[in-house]
Parts: C-alpha cells; sequence; structure tokens
C-alpha cells in the first residue's frame, strides 16, 4: 500500500518545528554554556535572563530549573485584543489579524512608509535578512513600543498550547489564557472554513488567495482541504482555462500592440 | 491522473449515449442480440473509454461512426437543480464519479455554462463538507443524507477533512487516540 501517512506534516511534526522557536526563562541554577547543533546556548547565571530554544526551555522547567517568561503576546489582554481586532474590526472581517512586522516592514500604523529591509550580518561577515522561524517573537519584551499592536506570531497556536501544558504557573492567569486561545482558534477555523468561496480565484491562471496571518497549525489543519478543492476546481474549470488560454494566444497572434491593429480588424469584416 | 488510479479507471467505464451515425456488421452485440448488425441511428450507452474512441477514431474523409450525446448526470434537468440548491442533489446516484465524468464530458463539448454551474456547485458542497467533516461526530449527525449524497472526489474531500481535524485534536490532547 501506500505510505500511510497522509500528505503534509502532522500535528507532532508542526509542534516539533516550534520547539525552535526562542523564548526567554529565568533560570535557576548555573549551567555552562552548551555547544548544541542547533548553535551555542549562553551560560545561565541565575539573576539573568537568557533566551533558549523553547525545547530546552520546556526541560528545564521540567527539572524545576527555570522558569519560563510568557511572550508579549500570551497575555489575557493582548489575546482578547487580538480576539477584537479578529471579530469586531470591520476590515478583519473575513481575513486574519496581521502578524507581526517583519523587521523594516512599517507597521499598520503608518500607512504609506516604504518599507527598508535592515539586513544584519553573520560572523563570517555575509550579509542577510532575518526571516520568521528565525526571529525571536516568542521572547519577553520589557517595554512594548508603543502604538504596536499585539500580534499573533506564526507558531502561536503550538508555543501557547505547550507553554499552557508544562509552564502554566508561570503564565497571567492560564486559565483565561487558555479559553481565550480556545476562542481565537474558533473564530480563526471559522474564517478558514467560510474562505472557500474565494478558493476559485486560486484555481484559474494566475490567481492567488492571500493566506497572511495565518499560523502554522491552521495550514497544516487545512491543507489537505484546501489542496484538494483547488485540485477539484482546476480540473472542472480546465477546459474553461484552456479556451481562455487560446482566445490570449489568439490575441496575441493577430496585434498584441494594442488599438489600432484591432481596428485594422474590424474594418475588414 | 495515472495509469493505475482506479478512480480514472472507473470513470473510463461510465456510460455515454452514443448514436451510431453508419451500419456495423457483427456489432449487435452491443445492443444484446450477437451475431446482428447495428442498424445507422441506433442509440447505445457505450463506456466513455469506447464512445470517445468511435466519435473522434474516424479516418479523414468518412463521417464519423458514432455521435456523443450527454450523458444524464449532466442533464438540463440536472443542471438546473444544480442551480437552484447544489446541496440537495444525490451526486451519487446521478454518478458515483460525477466530477470525473463531468470533467471528461467537458473536455469532449463546449459547455461554457455547465462549468459555471458545477464550479459554484463544487465549492457550496465544499464547504458544506468542511462543516461536516470538522463535527467531531463525523458522519453520524444530521448530514448522514448529504454525506451518502457525495460523490467519489467529494468523499476524498471529507476523508482528508475529516482526518487533518482529528488528528489536530488528537495532538491538543482534545481527542483519544484511536
Amino acid at each position: 500500500m501506500a505510505f500511510p501517512l497522509p500528505r503534509g506534516i502532522t500535528p507532532p511534526e508542526i509542534s516539533f518545528l516550534a520547539e525552535m522557536e526562542m523564548v526567554t526563562i529565568l533560570p535557576r541554577q548555573r549551567l555552562e554554556g552548551l555547544e548544541l547543533l542547533g548553535g551555542p546556548v549562553e551560560p545561565l547565571l541565575p539573576p539573568r535572563r537568557a533566551s533558549l530554544p523553547l525545547w530546552l526551555a520546556l526541560l528545564l522547567k521540567r527539572q524545576r530549573r527555570a522558569n519560563i517568561l510568557p511572550p508579549p503576546w500570551l497575555h489575557p489582554e493582548s489575546l482578547s485584543l487580538i480576539l477584537d481586532i479578529e471579530t469586531q474590526h470591520h476590515e478583519y472581517e473575513h481575513t486574519f489579524s496581521p502578524p507581526p512586522p517583519l523587521p523594516g516592514q512599517p507597521s499598520i500604523r503608518d500607512h504609506g512608509q516604504r518599507p527598508v529591509a535592515v539586513p544584519r550580518y553573520t560572523p563570517d561577515g555575509g550579509r542577510y535578512y532575518p526571516a520568521p522561524p528565525f526571529l525571536p517573537q516568542n521572547v519577553a519584551q520589557d517595554h512594548i513600543p508603543a502604538g504596536e499592536p499585539p500580534s499573533l506570531p506564526f507558531h502561536w497556536l503550538e508555543v501557547g498550547t505547550m507553554l499552557l501544558d508544562a509552564a502554566s504557573d508561570d503564565l497571567v492567569d492560564p486559565d483565561q489564557t487558555r479559553r481565550l486561545l480556545k476562542e481565537l482558534r474558533e473564530v480563526r477555523t471559522a474564517k478558514i472554513r467560510s474562505g472557500v468561496d474565494v478558493l476559485d480565484t486560486a484555481s484559474t491562471g494566475g490567481g492567488g488567495v492571500a493566506l497572511t496571518g495565518v499560523g502554522a497549525m491552521e495550514v497544516g489543519e487545512g491543507r489537505g482541504f484546501i489542496a484538494g478543492v483547488i485540485d477539484g476546481l482546476r480540473k472542472i474549470g480546465a477546459s474553461k482555462e484552456q479556451a481562455r488560454r487560446e482566445q490570449m494566444a489568439e490575441d496575441m497572434a493577430n496585434g498584441g500592440y494594442g488599438a489600432t491593429q484591432d481596428d485594422d480588424d474590424d474594418m475588414e469584416f | 491522473m495515472s495509469y493505475y488510479d482506479i478512480d480514472s479507471i472507473l470513470t473510463d467505464a461510465q456510460k455515454l449515449p452514443c448514436t451510431f451515425e453508419l451500419e456495423v456488421p457483427g456489432l449487435g452485440i452491443l445492443e444484446g442480440n450477437p451475431g446482428d448488425n447495428i442498424k445507422a441511428g441506433t442509440r447505445i450507452d457505450l463506456p466513455l473509454w469506447l464512445g470517445e474512441m468511435l466519435s473522434i477514431g474516424a479516418r479523414l474523409g468518412t463521417s464519423r461512426l458514432v455521435t456523443l450525446d450527454i450523458p444524464s448526470a449532466l442533464s438540463e434537468r440536472v443542471m438546473n437543480a444544480l442551480k437552484a440548491d447544489p446541496r440537495t442533489v444525490d451526486l451519487r446516484a446521478l454518478a458515483p464519479h460525477f466530477y470525473s465524468l463531468s470533467e471528461r464530458v467537458l473536455e469532449l463539448f463546449e459547455e461554457e455554462e455547465m462549468v459555471d454551474v458545477l464550479i459554484n456547485t463544487f465549492k457550496k458542497r465544499a464547504s458544506e463538507i468542511a462543516d461536516h467533516a470538522h463535527n467531531p461526530m463525523g458522519a453520524l449527525g444530521d448530514g448522514v443524507e448529504f454525506l451518502r449524497g457525495l460523490d467519489e472526489t467529494e468523499r476524498q474531500l471529507f476523508r482528508v477533512a475529516h482526518d487533518s481535524a482529528k488528528e489536530t485534536r488528537i495532538w491538543a490532547g482534545e481527542a483519544k487516540k484511536r
């Protein structure tokens, strides 16, 4: 028989990837710096905060060697703000709340500003532009920049669920947080479901559907169904698409330079 | 569509009404009386693969052997029903591989309007399928009637959506494994 697992990646795999996210911890014990395959881990000195990958932070938390500082968005206040954006705002009635801005990307506040990507440099001097999996979206922040609305990072559902599981005593009001996360998830699932109506734009040539702000787990969950619907629509519309292409090729063949030649064609009839 | 795709083989076996344009000696077996000739103008339901070959396989200069007709599953009556309400039509009763069949038929006929009706139908039914698939009751709820009327393509969609929703629930600890 065929490979037993479905196409795409399974939820446990997605949450495994989410464990790469950096989080802030408050160590209770000293620990020498570790040289791991994923990069060096800074030495832990008890009163000082440190950024660790989520998997290591969870391990230390389970051994009661550290406390995890929750990321700023995993706070009842931020979550209810995001929930408000998702449900109340007219602008986001059918779309998802905006993801955290990339470095150099103008935030929603200042419209019309030209985005300027700020390059960073590796120790060897190579230039690179940081992108989501390697952006510190889940580390605790002391001061939140004014006017910056809270936003859900790519791995919000996985990080949120894992922190609620393992470190609920470190969170502010875990019950409220859990309830808000569940509500957010329901609202966004409903949006994905209602989005089926616009999928036919993705099945025709040159079309597309924006998935801005959709989280990793949501993409993983919807992958099979959404891809299936688009494929089905593409197959049904294949003959129409064929006709459209032929029409386009015909247009290109006779003329293609604009209206003047069309006028010439009309004269012949 | 691959060579060993069971669904495409089964689609090929679905019947298409054909009218013979010429008299064919010895082909009466298709009509059910072996040894006889098939007369010109006879209407017989032939499998898609045979009808397609006979209708386009004629040599240049000769008239076509058969003319094809649109199968009853895609008739005007069905299209009107789909236009009125896509959700209440039992596609499975019309043809088990309804969408694959219509795909093939649309390759043979130019039917702009049918494409639009079918795309709309597929979309409407897909969102309904998603609703049922995300329902933890699965196929036991109120939608039994609707789910029984899904064609093969839609069944696969339902299975995919249901499985991924279930996997996610298992990961989140809301459902038991197996």
